[in-house]
């Protein structure tokens, strides 16, 4: 059960995640726009300039919020450390891909390092669960799936970060199941940092949704999804988290499998979307542009950008319906 | 809302695909055994679960990327001839 003192710390955390995300979006907004660091909106016929690199309002709810709970529920100390110490590099690769962008090659490598806190702190257990399967040991194995972890859920975020707030609508999601998921299994500590991740990506989503008055840059994008890789290896659902982000994880093995290798979206340059004049979207039919999520949305017709985002977040409702399976199916209890 | 529903459908069989290919992995690849005693021979035997192992994942993502664009291809000529 419950207790109120866990529900209270849990509370603590997501509203000084959501209510110093909530204040300091436009504030970060209003000074990229002053620095010039600002971004075309591809997916509108008037292309204006959106700031860029707003999502420095997530790490700083998530650092507030990681502090403050960390003062409330002192035992937390090295699981939050591992969190926010993953999340502050991975945020760090982030902010300096925006202002130097780095190869395709180099991000992922550069991201798989964040996970590094979580190896030192030793705050993981090698013995994840495997539905059908049950626990098994991973002893030798395990630090090394959490730098591919870490480099896969970083970067699958932030290749679903291409519409007006279909990373924070996503993430939202995602971390809510998650949250429930960890309450369940009676993760407290971990479910206080997952909810804080829910309330920040809320936050955001405010701003970000279409017409969206700010972008996340990779700063943004980064940091959230090592924050979910995080979530999954401190809680111990690292299964449930793959099931989770299955349209994340299939939006970057369509992109990859597609081009035949890693690629920038600046790179390509068969774009896998076009802009219709009517302001809609609708699915390119060049051979070799990417498949992407949004691409095979659009393939039955066109729809507008907001109705693109729905339908990804409609997917990654599913996918957290089938998240929930997992879990039950996992530690086999039936639903 | 109806152009989600093939998706929806890859979504499923991506889950099932991922349960299934974990379960082969675990109890058909990582349990052959030759009864081989040199340690030449259980390399051999390791490298020999890892490659079914890999096979096994290989065909389940050959088989995800094959479906996904099966039903691309096909509503993107749907489009094309209802235009």
């Amino acid at each position: 059960m419950l207790d109120s003192a866990q529900l209270t710390g849990i509370a603590f955390f997501a509203s000084i995640a959501f209510v110093t995300t909530l204040i300091s979006t436009p504030i970060i907004a209003k000074m990229m726009r002053r620095r010039g660091i600002t971004g075309k909106d591809v997916h509108k016929i008037s292309k204006i300039e959106i700031p860029e690199m707003c999502g420095l309002a997530i790490l700083l709810g998530l650092t507030l919020g990681s502090l403050a709970y960390v003062v409330a529920v002192p035992s937390s100390g090295n699981a939050i450390t591992a969190f926010l110490a993953t999340v502050l590099i991975a945020g760090a690769i982030g902010f300096f891909d925006d202002l130097r962008p780095l190869s395709a090659r180099v991000k992922p490598l550069l991201t798989a390092f964040a996970a590094l806190p979580i190896i030192f702190l030793h705050a993981y257990s090698p013995y994840p669960t495997i539905p059908l399967l049950g626990t098994v040991r991973l002893t030798i194995v395990y630090p090394f799936l959490i730098l591919i972890a870490i480099a896969v859920t970083s970067n699958s975020v932030n290749m679903m970060d291409v519409m007006n707030g279909s990373m924070p609508g996503t993430v939202s999601i995602t971390s809510a199941t998650i949250t429930v998921v960890l309450l369940i299994s009676g993760e407290m500590q971990i479910a206080a940092i997952s909810a804080g991740v829910l309330a920040a990506s809320l936050a955001f989503f405010y701003y970000n949704r279409f017409p969206a008055k700010v972008f996340s840059g990779d700063t943004g994008s980064l940091a959230v999804g090592a924050a979910l890789g995080a979530i999954a290896i401190l809680g111990k659902v690292e299964t449930v988290m793959v099931v989770a982000l299955i349209p994340q994880i299939m939006n970057a093995f369509y992109g990859l499998s597609s081009v035949g290798r890693l690629y920038e979206r600046r790179e390509i340059q068969q774009r896998p979307t076009r802009l219709l004049s009517d302001g809609t979207l609708e699915a390119s039919d060049e051979k070799h542009a990417p498949v992407t999520l949004a691409r095979l949305i659009l393939a039955a017709g066109p729809a507008t950008e907001g109705g693109v985002v729905r339908s990804m977040m409609i997917l990654t409702a599913v996918s957290s319906t089938l998240a929930f399976l997992t879990y039950w199916i996992g530690v086999g209890i039936k639903p | 809302m109806s152009r989600l529903w093939s998706l929806a459908a890859i979504e499923v069989f991506v889950w099932l695909g991922l349960l299934l290919s974990t379960f082969l992995v675990s109890k058909v690849a990582f349990t052959i055994e030759f009864g081989f005693t040199t340690i030449v021979e259980r390399i051999a035997t390791q490298i020999v679960r890892a490659v079914v192992a890999g096979v096994i994942v290989f065909v389940w993502l050959f088989a995800w990327k094959k479906l996904t664009n099966l039903y691309f291809w096909r509503a993107i000529g749907r489009r094309k001839a209802s235009a």
